[in-house]
């Protein structure tokens, strides 16, 4: 499923930032889909006013303007307080426990794990997928809000790792979700997977966008 | 009351692994309870049919990531007996300090995974830095941290590093220490006790019906270890006792099967310096080992979790024709419904965690 | 009863044959997949083999090959002079065209998820099995993968 083609609504062209900063009202404050406003149901008249607010704060520029001064704020915030989701496949999940563990201590880094997917930022697949798996796996990933990052740690997460030859390993978990970081290794030191975490904080701070109104 | 199925899994803090657990409340009590597996089934037997025999040890690692070396020594110990070849003295002397330093890093394990099942996370701070002691020592012949490929066929990889002995006496005196401390912790703890205290019961008739071994069933009071009653290697040779524990007359509970793993963590301290003692000099591999195989052979050993068994049948070719692994968890978790029934929905951790289930053996 | 002793019983039962010792505390026979149930009833209420350990399916081409593998954790069947507890190798060769066998799980319930897991990689029926799925492979998984005539795709080249 293509996320990004979902999440696209109203006119493609301001939602995306790419059209010219049109001062057309009729563009910016479109009519409701079915042409009546009595006729609107309480989620469809949410979603006009959603849109409606978004274009407006998107074509006035102000949406740009609150992104500049939010944005060292709430990157700073994602950055240094990852929850990870504490969810164990194989062979690198005892490393991942380990690396809790006082000897590396990784709570440093502000990880702390939580056991529901709602409450998590980063989702670490640390082994195999197997076909079984496969739709759990994604049901887990989809279950957690944005903004979201996944860590593939470990060979078996890369590309199946010593199971290449299996009839029920899936070749690697990009193949069915993005992923941010990859940690190699067979299994992962702890000591990498710190070095992991700080290469996702790296990332996030040079690519995630702004806050503000983000779809 | 009406009852309903509840599913926990395979995403779950109390799964330690990946599988589901759906069981039957009647409120809160547990009617019925349904096991699933297969998330982690990565096809390991038939993988080992397309690889060399010496090739295996890198999937048989791989196979519980708790304790990995005990499960390359049942597939090494499996293929000399259909190889019929005869490892040195030394080299049994080693493998046995390696299997127990082992034995001594997966009940850690498991206790750091228990502690936090019960509410305890200090307890799984304290095991999980005891257990870090034990994987440097684990690193010092190997190399590596979690999967060794230490123990080969006919031998082991390499010799033992100068000052390991020392180390190693240094390390379990530590341990020593730390493991009479945790029993005022947790032992002589009643909160701990009233959690795990009849909780989880069956009896020894019961669990050898169900297919339970290891120290599961020594916590019935059963007295049943391969390493005496199947023996290998040079247990024959060490003065070492079977530990048991029961609950009551034959059967057991969470707290028993608790108690016997911290009386197996010091029978093994004992174990390893006894062995480090008569320990001879002399070459740590055999000097020809075959390429091919005919026939079939197994051997079970007494892996952390209990009775572990690879059967190989060889064709004449350099790979195994088939090879079939038993993991002990695998029949222990089958047998869940028997003890899960008639307790609270709250007592699933406290008992799933005490039987110590390793996913990756199980699912193969 | 001293192994020897049992070894002797053994022999006699209808439908065994070539009874050995693999090891000195290993027996090991061949079974007629007729009348299978009685020998199992007899192995267990007899002669107090009360754990069953392992089951494996071999694809001999043509035929099928099981192995059970069951042991006596109480000492009912003992070695002299020694502690080694004594196990018991049965082999029962079935036909490809009707790889189906009486189950024993209602005997020992260790044995029914090795069942459930034989017919799920290996496509053996267990008559009688109280709950035959399969349990490692997810539903709707077509054949049976430890069939040596199993092919899936792989994607390199074997070396």
């Amino acid at each position: 499923m293509d996320m990004s083609s979902k999440r696209i609504k109203g006119n493609a062209n301001l939602r995306r930032g790419l059209g010219s900063k049109t001062t057309d009202s009729d563009k910016i404050m479109e009519d409701p889909p079915a042409g009546d406003w009595l006729a609107l149901r309480s989620d469809q008249l949410l979603k006009w006013i959603d849109d409606a607010v978004y274009n407006a704060a998107e074509t006035t520029g102000m949406r740009e303007v609150v992104d500049r001064v939010t944005r060292p704020i709430f990157n700073y915030a994602q950055r240094f307080s990852p929850h990870p989701l504490h969810f164990g496949i194989m062979c690198c999940a005892i490393e991942m426990g380990q690396a809790s563990a006082p000897d590396h201590d990784i709570d440093r880094l502000g990880l702390v794990y939580r056991s529901s997917p709602r409450q998590c930022d980063v989702l670490i697949v640390n082994g195999p997928v197997c076909e079984k798996l496969r739709p759990k796996l994604k049901t887990l990933y989809e279950q957690m809000p944005e903004p979201k990052w996944v860590i593939a740690m470990g060979e078996c997460a890369i590309s199946g790792g010593p199971y290449w030859d299996s009839y029920s390993v899936v070749a690697g978990a990009d193949t069915f979700m993005p992923v941010d970081v990859y940690i190699p290794g067979c299994p992962v030191r702890p000591e990498a997977l710190m070095h992991g975490f700080l290469t996702l904080q790296k990332k996030i701070r040079e690519k995630e966008p702004g806050m503000f109104l983000r779809r | 009351m009406a009852e309903m199925w509840i599913s926990m899994g395979p995403q779950h803090p109390m799964t330690h692994g990946l599988w589901t657990l759906k069981v039957k409340v009647d409120g809160e009590t547990i009617v019925d309870a349904d096991p699933e597996l297969g998330y982690l089934h990565r096809s390991v037997e038939k993988m080992g049919e397309r690889r060399k025999y010496f090739m295996n040890t890198t999937l048989t690692d791989r196979l519980c990531y708790a304790s990995s070396t005990t499960w390359t020594h049942c597939y090494a110990l499996s293929v000399e007996e259909l190889m019929e070849v005869e490892v040195p003295q030394r080299a049994q002397y080693i493998r046995t300090i390696m299997l127990e330093l082992q034995r001594l890093a997966s009940h850690l394990m498991w206790a750091g995974a228990y502690m936090p099942d019960l509410g305890h996370i200090t307890g799984a701070l304290y095991f999980w830095r005891d257990r870090e002691l034990f994987l440097n020592l684990l690193e010092a012949p190997s190399g590596s941290r979690l999967l060794y490929n230490y123990i080969r066929i006919g031998g082991v990889k390499r010799d033992l590093p100068d000052g390991f002995e020392q180390k190693t006496e240094r390390i379990l005196k530590l341990f020593e220490q730390r493991l009479d401390e945790y029993a005022d912790l947790f032992e002589n703890s009643k909160i701990f006790r009233m959690r795990t205290e009849d909780v989880g019961k069956f009896t020894a008739a019961q669990a050898q019906n169900l297919g339970i071994t290891g120290p599961n069933l020594r916590g019935c009071g059963t007295k049943f270890d391969l390493r005496e009653h199947d023996t290998y290697e040079i247990y024959d040779e060490i003065d070492w006792d079977i530990q048991t524990r029961e609950a009551g007359p034959g059967y057991s509970d969470c707290f028993s099967r608790y108690m016997v793993r911290i009386d197996e963590m010091r029978e093994s301290i004992k174990i390893i310096r006894e062995c480090f003692k008569k320990m001879p000099a002399g070459p740590t591999m055999a000097s020809k080992i075959p390429v091919r195989a005919t026939g079939e052979a197994f051997r079970r050993t007494e892996d952390s979790r209990g009775e572990a068994l690879m059967y190989v049948v060889g064709d004449g070719s350099d790979r195994p024709y088939r090879w079939k692994i038993k993991s002990p968890m695998f029949t222990t978790i089958s047998a869940c419904p028997h003890y899960l029934k008639g307790y609270k929905v709250a007592d699933i951790p406290a008992i799933m965690g005490s039987i110590d289930i390793c996913i990756g053996e199980t699912d193969k | 009863m001293e192994i020897k002793a049992f070894m002797k019983e053994v022999s006699s039962v209808k439908g065994v044959t070539k009874v050995g010792l693999v090891r000195n505390n290993v027996v090991k026979c061949n079974l007629d997949k007729e009348g299978s149930k009685d020998f199992f009833v007899k192995l267990k209420d007899d002669f107090g083999f009360e754990h069953c350990s392992l089951i494996t399916a071999i694809d001999n081409q043509p035929q099928f090959e099981l192995v059970y593998h069951f042991s006596a954790i109480n000492g009912s069947v003992f070695v002299k002079d020694s502690s080694a507890a004594v196990m018991a190798e049965i082999h029962i060769f079935l036909d490809r065209d009707t790889p189906t066998v009486e189950s024993i799980s209602d005997l020992w319930f260790g044995a029914n998820w090795h069942e459930r897991e034989a017919f799920d990689l290996m496509g053996i029926y267990f008559i009688g099995h109280p709950d035959l799925r399969r349990v490692l492979l997810p539903e709707g998984f077509a054949g049976h993968p430890l069939r040596k005539d199993y092919v899936y795709e792989i994607h390199e080249e074997e070396w």
